[in-house]
């Protein structure tokens, strides 16, 4: 053994790997074809009880549904990385590694959305054909469901850092699960919220996301003011959400 | 980059754990440790005795209270980044994905670290091969045993051949014949430039495996050298083990240090004492085997020894 041989080269740039990363996600997540079946279910109901509640309301609930579904992926990037690293403890392998750590999260986050779009399309088509989207409308509405996502994911890899047992984050999904979409109006108008409550629902990237979609449609009036609330807390929030997981990602990569 | 002879040198680590509602916790009071480049080291020590910390804050996963470590010259406890792509790890009771074959598993963790296409396949297949999972390697993890898991996690990580490995006890869960296959592999790896650090409650892998050891208890190291060192250092060569000689142990401890186990007690002791002592066996109506000093003697009496200086 040469004591003094020189070490291989590495090269490497802070995206080593991610392309393979997001094919190992996606090949994980689409072994679950029931879960991905079913992710679109909680709206799927939502839009029948609309339907025969309140059908006036249907454009609403479809928009809502197509941003809540975007929500829901990056809920399940929060339960995917807190199952890797808690039961698999395949993080270690990955953060050991010249794999950095925003590349894993990334990778992880792209690998669960690719997965899990499939039924985000035919909400998108059904929103088509119901609502009428135009292209513009089209464009607003993938602008928002990015910044949904960015914000989602980023968040929920936060999270996920946070347990040492599985157990213990179930309860924080439940209360993003409503607390995001269930009580802001993302599945209703926002002119049904409270008046007073109106300008923290268009901060919320969810129902302001949704209210952004629905003001394009041309279904929902807006002012300029409030235009600018909804988009700027939606760009700043998946902003700062993204910064916050890229630099936390790195942080936690070696615990404290 | 500058060369080193040390694949690893750790001065003075510390670690204490915050503890939630409880005391804090001294998981390290202060190991400072060396590996050279090639050689194959193991961590030995109770449970809780700081060897997986040692081994998470060597491999940049946790960082240190205080103290130092270098990777092959770098500091990695300052520059993290730049040691991580020197290093591969099995992590203690770490699963493969459990939706992906062995072949998936190897070949995508290969493609993370930026290996191409053919150099990740043509290792991956290797790996698998030395690890005896051919013939499983298209099947699901999901639908594996637990040892065959195991080895498919001690595989990815050997297919890397990086520079320094971290094997956090690699082989729990294996049968004697996959742990053997799993040494084969650590070896070659050594004879190829590749450095391990590795931990293991089996004492006979740790003798087989290791060209020096290290033993672990409650943060300190207790002591250091090869597996002949070690044993010479209990105070003997020859142990004979006498069955429920625990009525005369006084007589016995003069031959040499006692280690206990169970109604057996074992006398480390010389060759020219063994006469004198199957005698004394024999007159007690005690029944006697001689052999040579075991590791694990070794091991508890080093471990034994710090733990009656505490008490």
């Amino acid at each position: 053994m040469n004591l003094e041989a020189p070490l291989p080269t590495v090269a490497r740039s802070r995206w080593t790997g991610l392309g393979a990363f997001i094919g190992t996600e996606l090949r994980v997540q689409l072994h679950e074809v029931l879960s991905i079946a079913t992710s679109i279910i909680v709206q799927a109901v939502f839009l029948v009880f609309v339907a025969v509640l309140a059908r006036q309301y249907l454009s609403y609930t479809l928009i809502g549904a197509v941003v809540f579904s975007t929500f829901q992926i990056g809920q399940r990037v929060q339960n995917e990385a807190a199952w890797i690293r808690i039961d698999h403890k395949l993080h270690e392998m990955y953060h050991a590694s010249p794999m950095t750590p925003e590349a894993y999260f990334l990778g992880m986050s792209v690998g669960v959305l690719l997965a899990y779009c499939a039924p985000i399309f035919v909400l998108f088509a059904a929103a088509a054909y119901f609502v009428g989207l135009t292209l513009p409308v089209a464009l607003v509405l993938l602008a928002v469901l990015g910044g949904e996502f960015v914000f989602t994911a980023s968040v929920g890899y936060m999270i996920s850092t946070w347990f040492k047992n599985m157990r213990s984050i179930w309860p924080y999904s439940t209360l993003f699960f409503n607390f995001f979409s269930v009580l802001p109006p993302v599945f209703y108008p926002l002119w049904l919220f409270p008046p007073a409550l109106q300008p923290v629902a268009l901060i919320l990237p969810t129902s302001g996301g949704t209210a952004l979609v629905e003001h394009a449609a041309g279904i929902l009036p807006l002012s300029a003011e409030w235009i600018a609330l909804a988009a700027g807390s939606l760009v700043v929030g998946a902003s700062l959400a993204f910064v916050g997981a890229v630099y936390w990602a790195r942080r936690i990569s070696r615990e404290r | 980059m500058a060369m080193n002879s040390d694949a690893l040198r750790a001065e003075s680590v510390r670690k204490v754990y915050r503890g939630r509602g409880g005391p804090d916790i001294e998981a390290l009071s202060g190991v400072s440790l060396r590996v050279l480049r090639g050689e194959r080291v193991s961590l030995l020590g109770r449970n809780g005795a700081g060897k997986t910390t040692f081994l998470r804050i060597a491999s940049t996963l946790l960082a240190p209270t205080s103290g130092s470590v270098e990777v092959f010259g770098i500091d990695a406890i300052a520059d993290p980044e730049s040691v991580r792509p020197f290093l591969a790890v099995v992590p203690q009771e770490g699963k493969p994905f459990m939706h992906l074959t062995p072949r998936e598993q190897a070949y995508t963790y290969l493609r993370a670290r930026g290996f191409a296409k053919e150099t990740a396949k043509s290792r991956a297949e290797h790996a698998l091969e030395q690890m005896g999972l051919t013939e499983v390697a298209d099947r699901l993890s999901i639908t594996l045993s637990g040892g065959q898991r195991q080895r498919v996690m001690v595989a990815t990580v050997i297919a890397t051949e990086a520079p320094l490995l971290f094997l956090d006890e690699p082989t729990i869960g294996m049968d004697p014949f996959a742990r053997r296959g799993v040494w084969d592999s650590f070896r070659e790896l050594t004879r190829k430039g590749s450095t391990i650090l590795l931990t293991t409650h089996y004492l006979d892998e740790a003798e087989a495996l290791s060209q020096r050891l290290y033993i672990v208890d409650r943060g300190r190291l207790l002591a250091e050298g090869t597996a002949d060192q070690l044993k010479h250092s209990v105070g003997g060569t020859l142990r004979v083990s006498v069955a429920f000689g625990d009525g005369i142990s006084t007589q016995l401890a003069t031959f040499g240090p006692l280690v206990r186990d169970g109604d057996t007690v074992h006398v480390i002791t010389s060759p020219h004492r063994i006469q004198e002592l199957l005698a004394l066996a024999a007159r007690s109506n005690l029944t006697a085997t001689v052999g040579p000093v075991t590791l694990e003697e070794a091991f508890l009496r080093v471990v034994g020894r710090s733990i009656n200086d505490e008490s």
